[in-house]
């Protein structure tokens, strides 16, 4: 097990590496320089050229990638490893760090919900297979895998913030109330629903057929010609297998907890690390895009990697 | 999906009845393409799904020619307090723009972004596969790490930043970026599909013929192996009008004037109190065109891979 861990980590150093120059490439070699916003007419071109070599745009290319590189990994002891943000020249590391809690609360509340909603869901749609339920919880799931997140944040945030007003419109907490869970909480609701809808309709169908394919097995038919009780039957027997492929799926949902859900919460103008993403590529904020980016593509390695070992760890037949 | 089980013609080839071993007739009762059209539309959803494709891909062609120019032009004489009527089943937004014609324009856009960047997803997955599958060894490896790479990068990020710095606005660039970044799924299959093809008897033939590579590839393995292209294509258009959709919603995709049913999300956004009904119509259309999409890629893939059925 540590050795297949420890040849998995080497694995990912390419991929890493990998993730790096494409990222590298795309905000480097797209038309635009970091320094046009300096290019006014109040700015002398000599100031721009100290600018230039300031920042190290004169190097080549390859040299640029190699310092960036390296000082992107010294993160845990140097806030300026990601650089300085060019919309407010705070280390850019810091304004990361800022978002994650929020990010964080908003992706484990809908990972919760999911998983508490999804597993049931499922296991009753394949207990009671072709059932009148079975068929409407189907419909709906369909439906809910079509909806486009967005979408589905509209016309929650339409109908519950703007028909009824029961809940508020976007943000984490009302202003002036800084801190104050019960607001904060009442703000969650939208995004951690528009969230959990979708995924729940993904992810109980999933457990629906790993559910389904665990009770044709021999072992469940055992089960109950022994005289077992339905409860104990699916309890026991089904759904500690059925959980194998649903750990695997709880691997690969990980990254998103850090690297955030950009369109949700651009919707709900939720503070996390999505919606800063996707506000630093409106002003082509560089390196926290950059960053941005590095943290969900090694967030995936890691997920990936996370999902293995779990695998490995409740499905006793697999051995590395 | 399992009630379509009863009828399974299963039988390609039939021996003559009555006849001894040694004289079985091998009569083709049926070819291979007879058998996926007579699977598919045996399969109900399959078949709703193709009505429903056919319909809104014949909407987006007939409305915006009927239209004229309405999807665009403003009229200051007409406003959503206008009764509907027979040309303008949706009324008239705040600029007096024909809503319904706009929406009609606003498909048309979705599905010609969706259909070209599958193209584009299915011609770098072949390719990429292909190749990846058919040289194995060192190329294959590299190739593969290449797959990796691209997919544990944050999909939607990616595109989001491809539109944003090499020019949003424009179609091209669009259907670029999606296609650029969503073409990973395609070229495993494919490389899975020549794995198992290498091996076979019709592309050891050919090699033996003393066909080059090339030919082998493009004129032997491609076509056997283009069916799980097809239906990851067809899924694929799901996936890419939503991607197009939230760009546009987004204000990274296309901009008013052009529509775009995620620009026409973001325009109904600021109506929200008075015309709540109008993020409904973009997003009714982005779901039926999901929805086709998807029920369309399940029936082929039904169809043409009958061994590739999940019972689910």
């Amino acid at each position: 097990m540590a050795t297949y861990i420890l040849r998995r980590l080497i694995q990912s150093i390419p991929i890493i590496i990998g993730i790096s120059v494409i990222s590298f490439a795309i905000v480097y070699l797209t038309p635009g320089s970091p320094v046009d916003k300096f290019r006014t007419p109040r700015v002398s071109p000599a100031t721009i050229q100290n600018l230039i070599h300031l920042y190290g745009l004169d190097q080549p290319l390859p040299l640029q990638f190699w310092n960036w590189f390296t000082h992107f990994w010294s993160f845990p002891w140097d806030n300026t490893a990601w650089g300085y943000s060019f919309t407010d020249g705070l280390p850019v590391r810091d304004r990361i760090f800022q978002r994650i809690p929020s990010t964080l609360l908003l992706m484990g509340t809908s990972l919760l919900v999911t998983v508490v909603l999804a597993i049931p869901i499922g296991i009753l749609q394949a207990v009671k297979q072709y059932s009148w339920a079975d068929k409407v919880i189907t419909t709906f799931e369909t439906i809910g895998y079509a909806m486009p997140t967005f979408w589905l944040g509209l016309i929650l945030k339409q109908l519950l913030a703007v028909q009824f007003k029961v809940l508020p419109l976007y943000g984490q907490n009302t202003l002036g109330k800084q801190g104050d869970i019960a607001d904060m909480a009442l703000h969650l609701v939208l995004p951690v629903t528009t969230l959990a809808i979708i995924s729940v309709a993904g992810w109980s169908r999933y457990m629906r057929a790993a559910m389904l394919e665990v009770l044709r097995q021999d072992y469940v038919r055992t089960a109950r010609a022994k005289g077992l009780g339905p409860g104990r039957v699916i309890g026991r027997h089904a759904l500690r297998n059925a959980m194998i492929p649903i750990v695997t799926l709880l691997g690969l949902t990980v990254p998103g907890l850090l690297s955030g859900a950009a369109i949700t919460e651009t919707v709900f103008s939720w503070p996390g690390l999505g919606w800063l993403g996707v506000q630093s590529v409106t002003e082509r904020d560089y390196p926290v895009v950059l960053a941005v980016v590095m943290i969900g593509g090694t967030m995936v390695i890691i997920g990936n990697l996370l999902a293995d070992i779990a695998y490995a760890i409740v499905d006793p037949r697999i051995h590395y | 999906m399992a009630r379509s089980d009863a009828p399974r013609p299963i039988a390609a080839v039939a021996g003559a009845p009555g006849g001894g071993f040694d004289e079985v007739d091998l009569v083709p009762v049926q070819t291979y393409w007879q058998l996926v059209r007579r699977r598919f539309f045996q399969n109900r959803m399959a078949v709703i799904a193709l009505f429903l494709m056919a319909a809104l891909i014949l909407s987006a062609i007939i409305f915006p020619i009927i239209g004229g120019d309405s999807w665009f032009r403003t009229d200051l004489l007409k406003g959503p307090k206008d009764p509907v009527s027979l040309t303008a089943p949706l009324g008239y937004d705040n600029l007096g723009i024909n809503i319904f014609f706009r929406l009609m324009k606003a498909l048309r856009t979705s599905l010609i972004i969706g259909f070209f960047a599958v193209l584009i997803i299915a011609g770098i997955g072949t390719a990429f596969g292909s190749i990846s599958g058919y040289a194995g060894g060192l190329l294959d490896n590299v190739l593969m790490r290449i797959v990796d790479i691209v997919l544990s990068l944050p999909g939607f990020f990616l595109v989001l930043m491809l539109v944003a710095f090499l020019g949003s606005g424009s179609v091209l660039v669009i259907i670029f970026a999606i296609g650029l970044t969503g073409w990973t799924t395609a070229a495993r299959l494919v490389r899975a599909e020549f794995l198992r093809l290498r091996e076979a008897d019709f592309v050891q033939a050919a090699k033996a013929l003393g066909a080059s590579d090339r030919r082998i590839i493009i004129r032997h393995m491609v076509p056997s192996a283009i069916a799980p292209v097809v239906v990851a294509a067809t899924l694929g258009i799901a996936d890419s009008v939503v991607t197009e959709a939230a760009l546009s919603y987004l204000g990274f995709g296309l901009r008013p004037p052009e529509a775009s049913l995620g620009n026409m999300l973001t325009g109904a956004q600021d109506y929200f109190y008075r015309q709540p009904l109008w993020i409904y119509y973009p997003g009714i259309m982005l779901i039926l065109l999901v929805l086709a999409a998807s029920f369309l890629g399940d029936g082929l893939r039904d169809a043409l891979d009958p061994r590739q059925r999940i019972e689910a």
